[in-house]
């Protein structure tokens, strides 16, 4: 009778381990295969696809800051992509091009996805908004203003979507300390003849708020 | 048994504040501040299995002025934390607060930037309550604590007689979790009558 041997748990990806390489990720799916229309975008913006990487069984597409709404409005008309599944920042914490706003696109009809990076560098913190291609740009465009501090020229309602609308920081920039600036968020007065902080009714006080739903014209208006 | 003549002859002797701390206590109308994962099992806690209403605390209030016990379930950021205060400025006094679970006490895993470290920071906090999130359970005692803190209260005679701040009364609920005897702890046999 032979001891029985504990079995060793198949963890297949490991991430922490060692980089995935480029198409070693079996978990990968079929919608992430997206030749032609990296074929198709190569072919239309030869001067704009700055690179494609390839990582993990998937392709991201780092486009031309410039031309990023040609590239949107192109995936969205001629090949499909007409759900905009996402929109975020990333600090790379480099000298040179450290932000990058990245675009998950969805061709619903194919079953497709496919991702298109921009870069923004710390000396020109705007880029053009995707507003008026996707109009779900909307909210993610302003998370990434009030993260980063990347602009968007387009916009038409850049206001800060978490943090209060005087605070002085992007929290999601590297160099933002974990408890934040001590000083920086009031707390509300401990009495209750305290004053107004914050006022959630700023519009029966007298102020006129800008409203949050005039979104820019989409393509059905 | 009590002879029917008592029931239409005789007087009953007792404080004001008695009175009016057994009415408070057993009809605590909590407001749910209810801002996270804490607030599905303080759902839980005014649910039929837990039923809070043997308690006499099932009518959450979500109006402030009809409140008078603030439960702050979840955790609170800083731009929250002006509207929570302002709702807890609106409550009529008396008025109780339960910070409940690790985030409503002091920030929880939530230890960044935009949460505030325990909602005691801006707000009198009467009982609070560990666990990520607490039992309903959990709730209850806190409930229960909060009940004998009201019942030990000096709610008319607030400022004393004559100047002088008056002795804690004695503790209206016998402590039933002690070691020694059910004699020693409820000599007068008040609470469990056979």
């Amino acid at each position: 009778m032979s001891k029985k041997q504990p079995t060793t748990l198949a963890f297949r990806f490991t991430p922490a381990d060692s980089a995935a390489g480029e198409d070693s990720n079996p978990h990968a799916k079929a919608s992430t295969d997206v030749e032609a229309t990296l074929e198709a975008l190569a072919s239309h913006f030869s001067d704009a696809v700055e690179e494609v990487i390839a990582y993990a069984g998937e392709r991201t597409v780092r486009v031309d800051r410039a031309r990023i709404i040609d590239v949107l409005t192109f995936l969205k008309k001629e090949q499909g992509y007409t759900y905009l599944a996402d929109l975020g920042g990333i600090d790379r914490f480099t000298e040179d091009d450290r932000y990058e706003i990245m675009y998950n696109l969805v061709n619903m009809d194919q079953g497709k996805r496919i991702r298109v990076v921009i870069r923004v560098d710390e000396d020109s913190m705007t880029v053009p908004s995707a507003t008026a291609v996707y109009k779900a740009a909307n909210w993610n465009e302003r998370e990434v203003w009030d993260m980063f501090g990347i602009r968007f020229e387009g916009h038409n309602d850049l206001r800060r979507m978490f943090m209060p609308d005087d605070f002085d920081y992007h929290p999601l920039r590297k160099e933002f300390p974990l408890l934040g600036v001590p000083g920086s968020l009031p707390l509300p007065p401990q009495t209750p003849s305290g004053g107004l902080t914050l006022d959630p009714f700023a519009r029966a006080h007298g102020s006129i708020p800008p409203k949050s739903f005039d979104e820019p014209a989409g393509e059905d208006d | 048994m009590a002879s029917d003549s008592s029931l239409s002859e005789g007087f009953l002797t007792t404080r004001v504040d008695a009175v009016v701390n057994w009415a408070r206590s057993n009809s605590l109308m909590p407001l749910p501040m209810g801002l996270s994962c804490c607030a599905i099992e303080m759902m839980a806690f005014a649910a039929p299995k837990y039923d809070v209403a043997r308690f006499g605390s099932e009518a959450m209030r979500f109006s402030p002025r009809q409140a008078d016990l603030m439960i702050v379930a979840g955790w609170v950021s800083y731009k929250m934390a002006h509207t929570i205060r302002r709702v807890w400025d609106q409550m009529a006094d008396p008025k109780w607060c339960i910070a409940m679970g690790a985030c409503a006490s002091t920030g929880g895993m939530h230890r960044c930037y935009g949460v505030v470290q325990g909602c005691d920071n801006f707000l009198p906090v009467d009982v609070y309550i560990s666990g990520c999130p607490p039992r309903p359970e959990s709730l209850i005692h806190a409930l229960m604590d909060i009940q004998e803190k009201v019942r030990n209260e000096y709610s008319v005679a607030q400022d004393g007689h004559f100047g002088n701040e008056m002795p804690a009364a004695a503790a209206a609920r016998p402590k039933v979790l002690s070691s020694v005897g059910a004699d020693a702890i409820n000599p007068d046999g008040l609470y469990h009558q056979q």
